[in-house]
């Protein structure tokens, strides 16, 4: 039996002992410092080995210009990355700078775990005006964007050669994206599919929002949808589901993790540009094009840049400076434009992106951007919080759409009441 | 297995070639149902054991396959293109760090538990089982509580507590715990099996004269080796397949264990190199296999003869 009063002693030894060894934690260091005795940061980002290499290289060249000034960098895995942030949010220990997601910036930015990149000497004079907002809450400046992404078709030119179909010139209505895929379908004898149900993916339903002049997400962090445009859009790919326009759910789960166009079994996929080298490397194919996504006005194709990364800083970091320049450095400098290609997305300030040289693929993805550059319209808002788990459950509820367990009716009021509860939940 | 004639049966009549009709033979009947049965039963336990391993053999397969041969639209097991290429990336390292390192890392990490796990909880088992001291069953109680405890409750706490302590980026954290019988579930195993062991031995000893470090070392400790054995392997094996503790604790990838290194490999936001990373995996799953292998049939041994040799 556990006696309470000796439980008792325990518990105040425990947090005695425990505010002592609190107490010896390290002498504050000093605030600035100097090329004989430099200050250290800590950067940390996510990624694999190429950016690993990349990174390292981008360190030095900034530890050879600021010599007062030392960076320890270290690296994990995305989904790591999140957990580790997490705890040490918690502990009070997040490194000085951070590669960033857009997805988690409004979350940290309101429980004040980042610094205020306003109050500190950051140049984002080379920066498109229409793309800053994007890592900005309530007027405050919590993330840098390093680079851009832009949402595209996909497409592979020797597949579709193959099937005596035309390559697609990127102004397409719906209906045509439609006939196409069917056409793709079609023409191979389902040997190859047309696309994946692009009504699943929450980003092209939020395009075709921007297209209709509707918002997502309001400014209070509610829904700006109705249900009625949420059916609306489910139901454009009805006719389509189960036939070899589609790819079957079924096969979609049997190729995880990697994706049906990654594998070769469609002809097209809408996503981000930057998934390029990766398809790439997947499918083994020559060569890949983008086109921009359908659109029923075609002046309004509902585009915009969206930061694939951001720089931030931790709120409590003690060399505010010192992390200010090397944010600077990292998404201002030309060579580090030349070291990172488009490994980190379009590189986002113009002095970088002018000062780097794109071949090959990267040139693929540069030329893309730039050929939509007059439809782009301003980027939305960090996501609400908790935006993740609404864009798993739309992933997921579309999943069972295209499974055929639900009908659209259905999925749509299966989602809204989640998204309802989560909105709810989180203010 | 084969029919094994014992000595007490009498040997089946071999048919002769000029005997036309079979001879009602109930004996051998009963051989052939035998044979029939057992056939039967390594057929159904050849093809579970098939169903286990495939995951490893495909594993394995897999580490010979180029990078986009494996997983999606591809389901044949072999490749053509038979090559030691991923073997090659991934025994290049890691961002600067190479893949020994991780492996050094992964074994002075999981050395340190074992050695660490060994000497404090038997020590302690050795007092929860043997020593009678006031408190023994509250603190026997405390022990078992933490048990119940899940490792989630107390990952925030302790993270605040090492890094107020700066230990952060160091192997304390993750190995403090060990050297302090922090696992009471290898103290619990050692107690119990102590509790088994006759306590004539130890009153013995103490009629000869040897106090508790003398009845710990020279009688407890050998008697217990299967206990310590199996505890080794289990510890060993969590150590080195532990993920969560050296993702928080550590920071330098320079000190980063396998697990770790393993999913540098695959990164969803860019390209992912699955052939390395199955051949990582195929490289860092031999030193568990290795050690399961040369200490398991001290486990089957130790269980067999439960300490009474003496």
């Amino acid at each position: 039996m556990i006696n309470r009063r000796n439980f008792l002693t325990t518990v105040a030894l425990g947090t005695a002992s425990a505010a002592v060894l609190a107490a010896c934690g390290q002498p504050a260091p000093a605030q600035t410092g100097s090329a004989s005795n430099p200050v250290t940061i800590n950067y940390t980002w996510w990624g694999n080995d190429d950016r690993a290499e990349r990174t390292r290289k981008a360190i030095a060249l900034f530890e050879s210009k600021n010599p007062d000034i030392k960076v320890n960098g270290n690296f994990t895995d995305f989904a790591g990355y999140w957990q580790k942030r997490a705890t040490e949010a918690a502990g009070g220990g997040l490194p000085d700078v951070m590669q960033w997601d857009l997805s988690y910036l409004r979350d940290y930015g309101q429980r004040n775990q980042l610094l205020d990149l306003g109050t500190v000497k950051i140049n984002t004079d080379a920066f498109d005006k229409s793309l800053l907002p994007s890592g900005q809450i309530r007027g405050k400046t919590y993330g840098i964007p390093t680079s851009t992404n832009a949402f595209a078709v996909y497409y592979d030119p020797a597949k579709l050669a193959s099937l005596g179909i035309a390559e697609p010139d990127g102004t397409w209505t719906y209906k045509e994206y439609n006939a196409f895929l069917a056409e793709v379908g079609a023409k191979s004898n389902g040997a190859l599919f047309g696309g994946t149900d692009y009504t699943g993916i929450w980003w092209m339903f939020n395009i075709w929002l921007r297209q209709n002049n509707i918002e997502a997400f309001t400014e209070d962090g509610k829904l700006g949808f109705s249900k009625d445009d949420l059916k609306k859009w489910w139901n454009q790919t009805a006719a389509l589901r189960g036939t070899p326009a589609i790819v079957s759910e079924e096969r979609v789960t049997q190729l995880a993790p990697k994706s049906p166009f990654g594998s070769n079994v469609s002809a097209t996929e809408s996503t981000w540009d930057n998934f390029m080298a990766a398809y790439l490397g997947d499918s083994g194919a020559k060569e890949l094009k983008l086109v921009p996504v359908p659109s029923d006005d075609k002046d309004n194709l509902g585009l915009f840049l969206k930061p694939s990364m951001l720089m931030v800083a931790s709120a409590k970091t003690k060399y505010k400076d010192a992390a200010a320049r090397f944010i600077d450095f990292m998404v201002n400098d030309p060579e580090v434009g030349q070291i990172f290609k488009t490994s980190r997305g379009v590189p986002a300030s113009k002095t970088q992106r002018d000062g780097t040289t794109f071949e090959g693929t990267d040139k693929l993805v540069v030329d893309y951007e730039k050929s939509i550059e007059k439809y782009l319209k301003d980027a939305p808002e960090p996501p609400i919080v908790g935006f993740g788990t609404l864009e798993t459950s739309f992933k997921r509820i579309s999943s069972d759409l295209n499974f055929g367990k639900v009908t659209v009716d259905g999925a749509a009021d299966a989602w809204f009441k989640e998204a309802e509860d989560l909105i709810k939940q989180n203010s | 297995m084969t029919t094994m004639a014992t000595p007490t049966q009498p040997k089946p009549i071999k048919p002769a070639a000029h005997a036309p009709a079979p001879v009602y033979n109930p004996k051998s009947e009963s051989a052939g149902g035998k044979r029939a049965k057992s056939v039967i039963f390594h057929i159904l336990a050849l093809t579970l054991t098939g169903v286990v391993l495939y995951p490893a053999l495909w594993m394995i397969a897999s580490s010979f396959k180029p990078n986009s041969e494996i997983g999606g639209a591809n389901t044949s097991l072999w490749s053509e293109n038979f090559s030691f290429d991923n073997f090659v990336t991934a025994m290049d390292g890691i961002g600067g760090v190479s893949t020994l390192q991780f492996f050094t890392n992964s074994l002075v990490l999981a050395i340190g538990a074992v050695v660490g796990t060994i000497l404090s909880a038997s020590v302690s088992a050795y007092a929860f089982a043997r020593i009678k001291f006031p408190g023994r069953s509250v603190l026997f109680g405390m022990m078992i509580a933490t048990l119940l405890l899940p490792f989630h409750v107390v990952i925030i706490p302790q993270y605040i507590v090492f890094q107020q302590l700066g230990l952060v980026d160091t192997y304390i954290p993750l190995l403090i715990g060990k050297f302090l019988a922090a696992d009471a579930f290898f103290v619990f195993l050692m107690v119990q099996f102590m509790r088994n062991l006759p306590a004539e031995l130890d009153e013995a000893a103490r009629i000869d004269g040897a106090g508790h470090v003398r009845i710990f070392t020279s009688i407890m400790l050998p008697l217990m080796r299967p206990a310590l054995i199996s505890t080794s392997i289990f510890s060993f094996i969590w150590s080195w397949n532990d993920f969560l503790g050296p993702l928080l604790y550590l920071n330098t990838p320079e000190k980063y264990p396998l697990p770790l290194a393993l999913r540098l490999f695959v990164d969803q936001t860019q390209s992912s190199d699955y052939g390395a990373m199955i051949a990582m995996s195929v490289l860092a799953l031999l030193p568990v296999l290795i050690f399961f292998l040369v200490f398991q049939r001290y486990i089957v041994e130790g269980v067999s003869t439960q300490g009474l040799k003496g």
